[in-house]
């Protein structure tokens, strides 16, 4: 018997004003696994992210997480978005508050932790994303690789089931890519289960083998960036992929 | 009567002045922030009516409310006090004008970091008081500086339903002395001062509170 994936999405549509955004998407996303999806700007990525925590309503179609049905009416919506961490394209720090703040702040609203408890456990999570020595900075402070950084440590505070992560690389320089893949990497081997989209090639070469592609709304491929960008038999998957990565 | 002597009579009003402004102040912030934070809502019953109140009060000349309030009401048999009277039209018409300075300052706010925060779990309210808010106050600053201005300059009003602040006291004492110039003049020098004490007390809540790197979105 296969396992039960973490995540299960079955056709999931979306349409916004009269215009399908999410076409009937099915997407499997295992425990402890990372999962790429990607394709060009306006397929439906970042919908399909925020159908996946419900910031946005799904039109149809289904979600399960860990076997629960999360699409619906009845399904406490709050306590959904606490079992995934999301991490935006441009990051979305509170500006007005600190580092520590930032990755404290829904532990002691949400988890009721008192202020000591949530930041030692703050401070845990900017350790291992050797953020702790800016833990009183502003983001207006630091660069965009350490923004990044908290906003992953603000996610994984949470002890999230899953982190979905939005276009990560899209505000940062190549150096800072190259650093970004290698923190999710790291996080993989922590057996965090990760769902990034982007269509940055080469940040997904560099995470993993394999990817999904994602277009006008519906999955039309899956597998390894290697067999996409020279054996698929659609030219428009070959070129998205060839032409990205430089194959 | 010396110069000295005017200004120590004239600050005997000056404690009325620093009231009426203060009271009519905090109302305005209260009732402005009320109005900021209903509209952030989005109620749909509420939001018109929000709107009728923020048209209406912008519309109407602060003594003319004030004659209402403090004169009309009694018509009907309702008595105002005279510092009421001034916190019903000064303090709600202020209201009303920081309402818009809210409501601009709160579009500042990067509409990322309230996706990130509903993402997260935190509701409506807490996305509003914990994220929204904060960052609006700071940016609403000027705007707020600049009503608070105006409330210390319409203070005089108080004057017209028998408050004795400071251009009452002036005028007592022109009548009196015959001096008018020096006492007007004394009557300039002590608004000003009160002027510039709210600035440095402004400014100083403003650097206490001051985020680097933070400018509106």
């Amino acid at each position: 018997m296969s396992p039960v994936p973490l995540i299960q999405v079955r056709e999931l549509v979306k349409d916004f004003d009269g215009q399908r955004v999410l076409a009937g998407v099915n997407l499997d996303i295992m425990e402890g696994g990372i999962k790429v999806v990607m394709g060009p700007s306006g397929c439906g990525k970042s919908t399909l992210l925020r159908c996946l925590n419900r910031l946005v309503e799904p039109t149809s179609g289904t979600i399960h997480l860990r076997g629960q049905l999360v699409t619906g009416a009845g399904v406490d919506v709050r306590a959904l978005r606490q079992g995934i961490g999301f991490v935006f394209q441009q990051f979305a720090l509170y500006r007005h508050l600190t580092v520590l703040d930032n990755v404290s702040l829904a532990l002691r609203k949400l988890r009721g932790m008192r202020r000591l408890e949530a930041e030692q456990k703050a401070m845990y999570e900017l350790a291992r994303l050797d953020m702790a020595a800016h833990r009183d900075k502003y983001p207006g402070q630091i660069s965009g690789g350490q923004k990044q950084r908290v906003a992953l440590a603000r996610a994984l505070a949470m002890d999230p089931a899953v982190v979905v992560m939005d276009e990560p690389t899209s505000a940062l320089d190549p150096l800072l890519t190259r650093e970004v893949a290698q923190l999710i990497q790291r996080l993989h081997g922590e057996k965090v289960t990760l769902l990034c989209v982007t269509h940055d090639v080469l940040l997904a070469r560099s995470i993993t083998e394999q990817v999904v592609f994602l277009d006008r709304g519906v999955v039309r491929a899956e597998g390894s960036i290697e067999h996409l960008s020279s054996a698929h038999p659609d030219a428009l998957i070959r070129d998205f992929f060839g032409r990205e990565s430089g194959a | 009567m010396n110069f000295l002597d005017i200004l120590a009579l004239l600050a005997r009003g000056a404690g009325y002045t620093v009231l009426v402004t203060l009271a009519c102040s905090a109302t305005g912030l209260i009732v402005g922030l009320a109005i900021a934070t209903l509209r952030r809502l989005r109620l749909p019953v509420v939001l018109p009516l929000l709107d009728v109140y923020t048209y209406v009060f912008r519309g109407i000349p602060v003594l003319v409310l004030l004659f209402i309030v403090y004169f009309g009401l009694p018509g009907i048999g309702l008595k105002v006090p005279p510092l009421l009277s001034m916190v019903l039209s000064l303090g709600l018409i202020a209201g009303a004008y920081l309402a818009e300075v809210f409501r601009g300052a709160l579009e500042s706010v990067d509409a990322a970091e309230i996706l990130a925060a509903q993402a997260s779990g935190l509701g409506r309210l807490q996305v509003l008081a914990l994220i929204e808010l904060p960052q609006m106050l700071r940016f609403a600053v000027p705007g707020m500086v600049n009503e608070f201005t105006t409330v210390l300059k319409y203070s005089p009003f108080a004057y017209t339903v028998g408050l004795p602040e400071i251009t009452k006291q002036a005028t007592t004492l022109t009548a009196t002395t015959q001096r008018g110039l020096e006492i007007y003049l004394a009557v300039g020098l002590m608004y000003f001062a009160v002027f510039r004490i709210l600035l440095i007390a402004v400014r100083w809540i403003e650097r206490r509170y001051r985020v680097p790197g933070m400018v509106p979105a």
